[in-house]
C-alpha cells in the first residue's frame, strides 16, 4: 500500500534488503527475543559452544562478583596474555588484552598496568560501565593470535570473518580488516574495510572501504582479489555447527583464524548489519535465492 | 495465518468506519466554511447603569464595527424599554450609538451586546513612506491635548528623528522612546505635555505623545481607543496610536510594546482622540465591560450549539466542558500526529534522530519560543550540556548518576538563563523553561556519547537530522487549523493507528538506503 506514496517503484525488484525488511522478515520471524541474551551475553554464548564443541577461545574465567576478583585473577595470571571482555559489552566496547612484558610487567596498549588497575577495570565492568549501567559479568579468555594469512594482507590489529546464515546455511560472508586509520579495530564503521568473499569457491572478492571498491587493501597494497581463504571448509563447518546449536536462526557469525588452532568462533550476533552486502555488490535477497536453490 | 487475515479485516473495518463518519461531517463543515480565521472570539456585553437627571438625559458610547481584522456580529440592544436607542456614523467613521430618556431621576439599566471575532495581524513597513494626500491634512494638526507643535515635543522629536536613515527608523525612535517611559497606572487625563514633564503615563498619556512626535514630524497619525478583551469584567478601556503609512493605519501600542502589531484580543472601537463613553453631566453613572471568551473552530461559521449537533462523534463536548485547558487538549491531540510523523520519518525517510520522540516534543516547545530562537536555544543547550558531561564521560563515571549530573547542569543552565533573561528584560531567555528538561537531557546525553562512539562528524550528523525532523514536525504542528480538524474528526486517531500499522508492517527500503546502497542499484 505504501509502495503508492514511495517514488522509488522502479526499484522494487532490487536484491537489497534495507533496515525495515531486515527486521521484519528476517529477524523478527527468526531471532525470537527471548533469546536475544544467548548472542548478546558472551558468557551464555560461550557456554553453549563449549558444550558442543564447537572451536572459540579458551574460557579463563567468569568473574560475576567483584568479591571473586582476587580468586579468579590468581588462575589467571598463570598466562601471558589475556583478553578481559564484559559479557555484555556491545560494539566492541570495553575489550582490553593484556600481555606480559619482558619483565614480566602487565601491559595494555604498549603501556605497563598495575594490577591494581587491572582489578579497577574488572569492578567498573561488573557495575555495567560498558553496559549502560546493569550489572555485568566479566569474562577473561585466552586472546587469539591472528593467522600469519592476515599478516599479509594487513599486518596490525584483529581481522575477522563475519559469517551471515539463515536457516542454518550460510548466506554471505566478508572478512573486515584494519586500516591505517581504524586505529587496529576491523569494524567498518570505525574505518576499517570490509573484503568481500565468494563463498562457493572460498576465495576473496574485492576490497570495499566504505566509498570506494578496490582490488586491493589500501594501506598494503596487497591484491586480494581471487586469493584462497586458508581453512575455508573448516570456517563454513563450524558456521553451520553455530547456527545449528543456537535457537537463532538469522545470525551474523564472527569468527578469527588463530596461528595454532585454526578457524574460532568469537561471538554472534542477532542483529548483523546490512553493509555486507555493499562489500560483496550484492543484495541479500539475491543469495538468499541462491542457497536455496 | 488465520489470525493475520482477522486483523486484516477488522483494520479493513475500522478503516471504512472511520471515513464513513468523517464523510457524514464534510458537507456541513465545507457548507459552513469560514474564510475570516478568527483566532479569539469574545463576547461583549457593555453594562452601564445610571440615575437619569432632572431633564431629559443621554448616554453615548462608542459602538465597534467589522474591519479586515475584526468582524463583529449578533448586536443586541437589551436596554430597558424606557431608554430610545440610536446609532449613527460620526466622525472619523466612528460609530456611535446615543440612549436617550425623557424619565426623570429614574435608574436604567443599559446593555449592549456584540460578539467579537478577532486576529491578531503583523505589519510590514516599508523604510519609506509616501506623501500624505490632502484628505488626511488634519492627521497632522495640534489638538489640546495633543500639542504637537510646542516646542518642547518639537525639540524631543527633532533629537529622535536625527541621525536616521529612512522614516521607518524615525518612527522606531519615536516608539521606543515612549515605550521607555516608565508606565503608571493613571485614570485621569494626561495630555502630551504632561506625559514628557511626569516622565510616567499609562495608556493614554502615551498614546498621545506618541500620536504629537508623529504629527510634529509631519506623519498622520491619531489616538485609536478600544478595549483589551480577556474572560473577565473589566472597566478599563485602552488607547494606541495609528500611523498613517502607505494610505494603511498601522497600530502602535507603546504601553504593551506592540510595534506595528495588533493581538487578536484587541476590540477596536474607535478613531481619535474621545472618550469611550460619555453623558449628560452630574448624573449618578456606573459601567462595566462583561466579557467571556468563547469556544470556536476558526475555520467554521458556527456557534457552539451547532457544532455539538454536527455530529455525536466529536470531541467538542471536551472543548465545551472546559475540564482540559485548551491548549492542554491542542497538545494531547497533536502528540499522536507527531508520533506518526516521526514514524515516517525515522522508518521510510531513514532520518536518524536523537531519541524518538524529541522532535515531536522539541517542535511543541519551539510553538512557545519561536522558531528560529527556540532552534538556536536548542542547539545550544545540547551542545553545551554535551561539552560538559564530556569530562565527566572521560572521568568514567556510571550511567545513571552521570545523567543526573547533565540533568542538573541543564537545570541550572534553564534557570541561570531564566534568572538573566529576567534581569535583562530579555524575553526568549526566559521562554527556556518550556523544554521537556528530562529528554533533552537524555538527548544532550547521547549526543555526547555519540561524539565519543561515532566522533564529532557522526554526532553533529545525528544533531542536524534531528533537527530536520523537528523542523518537520514543527511545520505540521504549527499548522492552526490542525487541532480543530482533530476535535472535529476524532475518527483521524482511529486512522493513525491504522497508518501506524501499514507503517510497522512497511519492508520498502529507506530513502536514505537508496543513497547507502547506490552501489547496488547501478
Amino acid at each position: 500500500m505504501f509502495s503508492t506514496i514511495i517514488p522509488m517503484k522502479s526499484r522494487k525488484k532490487s536484491k537489497v534488503i534495507g533496515l525495515n525488511e531486515r527486521n521484519i522478515n528476517l529477524i523478527y520471524p527468526n531471532n525470537p527475543k527471548k533469546h536475544y541474551p544467548l548472542a548478546d551475553d558472551k558468557v551464555l554464548t560461550k557456554e553453549i559452544l563449549h558444550q558442543y564443541d564447537i572451536p572459540c577461545a579458551e574460557t579463563y574465567a567468569v568473574i560475576e562478583y567483584n568479591s571473586d576478583i582476587k580468586k579468579a585473577w590468581a588462575h589467571c595470571k598463570k598466562y601471558n596474555t589475556m583478553a578481559i571482555k564484559p559479557a555484555n559489552g556491545c560494539g566492541g566496547g570495553g575489550i582490553k588484552i593484556i600481555r606480559k612484558d619482558l619483565d614480566n610487567n602487565w601491559t595494555t596498549s604498549g603501556k605497563v598496568i598495575s594490577e591494581r588497575e587491572i582489578f579497577q577495570y574488572m569492578a567498573a565492568t561488573i557495575m555495567g560501565f560498558f553496559s549502560l549501567g546493569s550489572h555485568d559479568r566479566v569474562l577473561i579468555e585466552e586472546c587469539i593470535e591472528p593467522h600469519p594469512f592476515f599478516h599479509e594482507i594487513y599486518p596490525q590489529g584483529v581481522p575477522d570473518f563475519r559469517i551471515i546464515t539463515l536457516d542454518k546455511k550460510p548466506l554471505m560472508g566478508m572478512l573486515r580488516m584494519p586500516t591505517d586509520r581504524s586505529d587496529g579495530k576491523a569494524n567498518l564503521h570505525q574505518k576499517g574495510v570490509g573484503i568481500g568473499v565468494d563463498m562457493e569457491k572460498g576465495t576473496l572478492t574485492q576490497v570495499y572501504d566504505g566509498k570506494n571498491y578496490y582490488d586491493h587493501h589500501p594501506d598494503s597494497r596487497f591484491v586480494v582479489k581471487d586469493v584462497p581463504i586458508p581453512y575455508w571448509k573448516e570456517i563454513l563447518e563450524i558456521s553451520v555447527a553455530t547456527a545449528k546449536v543456537f535457537p537463532l536462526n538469522y545470525l551474523g557469525i564472527d569468527i578469527v583464524i588463530d596461528k595454532i588452532k585454526g578457524p574460532q568462533i568469537m561471538e554472534i550476533n542477532v542483529r548483523p548489519g546490512l553493509g555486507i552486502q555493499l562489500v560483496n555488490k550484492e543484495g541479500l535477497k539475491e543469495s538468499i535465492q541462491k542457497t536455496n536453490k | 495465518m488465520h489470525s493475520k487475515t482477522n486483523l486484516k479485516i477488522t483494520l479493513m473495518l475500522i478503516t471504512v468506519i472511520a471515513v464513513t463518519s468523517v464523510g457524514f461531517k464534510v458537507k456541513p463543515i465545507l457548507n459552513n466554511y469560514d474564510n475570516f480565521n478568527p483566532n479569539r472570539v469574545y463576547k461583549v456585553n457593555y453594562n452601564y447603569f445610571f440615575k437619569s437627571a432632572n431633564k431629559s438625559t443621554t448616554v453615548k458610547s462608542f459602538i465597534p464595527k467589522s474591519n479586515s481584522r475584526q468582524r463583529i456580529s449578533g448586536e443586541k440592544n437589551q436596554s430597558d424599554s424606557t431608554l430610545s436607542f440610536t446609532k449613527k456614523i460620526v466622525e472619523n467613521g466612528n460609530i456611535r450609538g446615543t440612549w436617550d430618556t425623557e424619565n426623570k431621576n429614574t435608574y436604567h439599566t443599559l446593555n449592549y451586546e456584540f460578539t467579537f471575532e478577532g486576529k491578531e495581524r503583523r505589519y510590514i513597513i516599508p523604510n519609506h513612506f509616501n506623501l500624505i494626500s490632502r484628505k488626511y491634512k488634519k492627521y497632522l494638526k495640534p489638538s489640546e491635548n495633543i500639542q504637537s507643535e510646542d516646542e518642547r515635543i518639537h525639540d524631543l522629536a527633532f533629537r529622535l528623528a536625527q541621525n536616521t536613515l529612512n522614516d521607518k527608523e524615525v518612527i522606531k525612535n519615536i516608539f521606543d522612546y515612549v515605550v521607555n517611559i516608565p508606565s503608571a497606572p493613571i485614570i485621569t487625563l494626561t495630555d502630551a505635555l504632561t506625559t514628557i514633564d511626569q516622565n510616567r503615563a499609562s495608556c493614554n498619556g502615551k498614546s498621545r505623545l506618541f500620536v504629537a512626535l508623529a504629527r510634529n514630524l509631519g506623519y498622520a497619525a491619531r489616538v485609536k481607543g478600544g478595549i483589551i478583551l480577556e474572560n473577565t469584567n473589566k472597566r478599563t478601556s485602552h488607547v494606541w496610536a495609528e500611523v498613517l503609512i502607505n494610505e494603511t493605519w498601522i497600530p502602535f501600542d507603546a504601553l504593551n510594546n506592540h510595534f506595528a502589531y495588533l493581538p487578536a484580543n484587541y476590540l477596536e472601537i474607535y478613531a481619535g482622540d474621545e472618550f469611550l463613553i460619555t453623558h449628560t453631566p452630574g448624573i449618578q453613572f456606573d459601567y462595566s465591560y462583561q466579557i467571556k471568551e468563547v469556544n470556536h473552530i476558526s475555520f467554521l461559521k458556527m456557534n457552539s450549539e451547532e457544532i455539538r449537533e454536527l455530529s455525536s462523534i466529536s470531541l467538542w463536548k471536551v472543548v465545551e466542558g472546559g475540564i482540559i485547558p485548551k491548549n492542554a487538549l491542542n497538545l494531547l491531540l497533536l502528540l499522536p500526529i507527531g508520533g506518526l510523523l516521526v514514524a515516517f520519518l525515522r522508518n521510510v525517510v531513514g532520518v536518524k534522530t536523537f531519541g524518538v520522540f524529541l522532535p515531536v516534543l522539541i517542535a511543541f516547545s519551539l510553538l512557545h519560543t519561536g522558531f528560529v530562537s527556540g532552534i538556536l536555544m536548542f542547539v545550544s543547550l545540547i551542545l553545551l550540556v554535551g561539552l560538559i558531561s564530556y569530562p565527566f564521560d572521560k572521568i568514567g563515571l556510571l550511567y545513571t548518576p552521570k545523567l543526573v549530573i547533565s540533568l542538573t547542569i541543564m537545570v541550572g543552565l534553564m534557570i541561570i538563563a531564566t534568572m538573566i533573561g529576567l534581569e535583562y528584560d530579555i524575553a526568549w531567555l526566559t521562554t527556556l523553561t518550556f523544554f521537556p528538561t528530562i529528554i533533552l537531557t537524555i538527548a544532550a546525553e547521547r549526543f555526547s556519547r555519540a561524539t565519543v562512539e561515532d566522533g564529532y562528524k557522526m554526532a553533529i550528523d545525528k544533531l542536524l537530522q534531528t533537527l530536520l525532523a523537528t523542523t518537520i514536525c514543527y511545520g505540521v504542528l504549527s499548522w492552526s487549523w490542525l487541532p480543530s480538524l482533530l476535535i472535529i474528526f476524532p475518527e483521524f486517531i482511529l486512522l493513525i493507528i491504522i497508518s501506524a500499522m501499514l507503517l510497522g508492517r512497511y519492508i520498502g527500503i529507506r530513502w536514505v538506503e537508496f543513497y547507502r546502497f547506490k552501489p547496488l542499484f547501478s
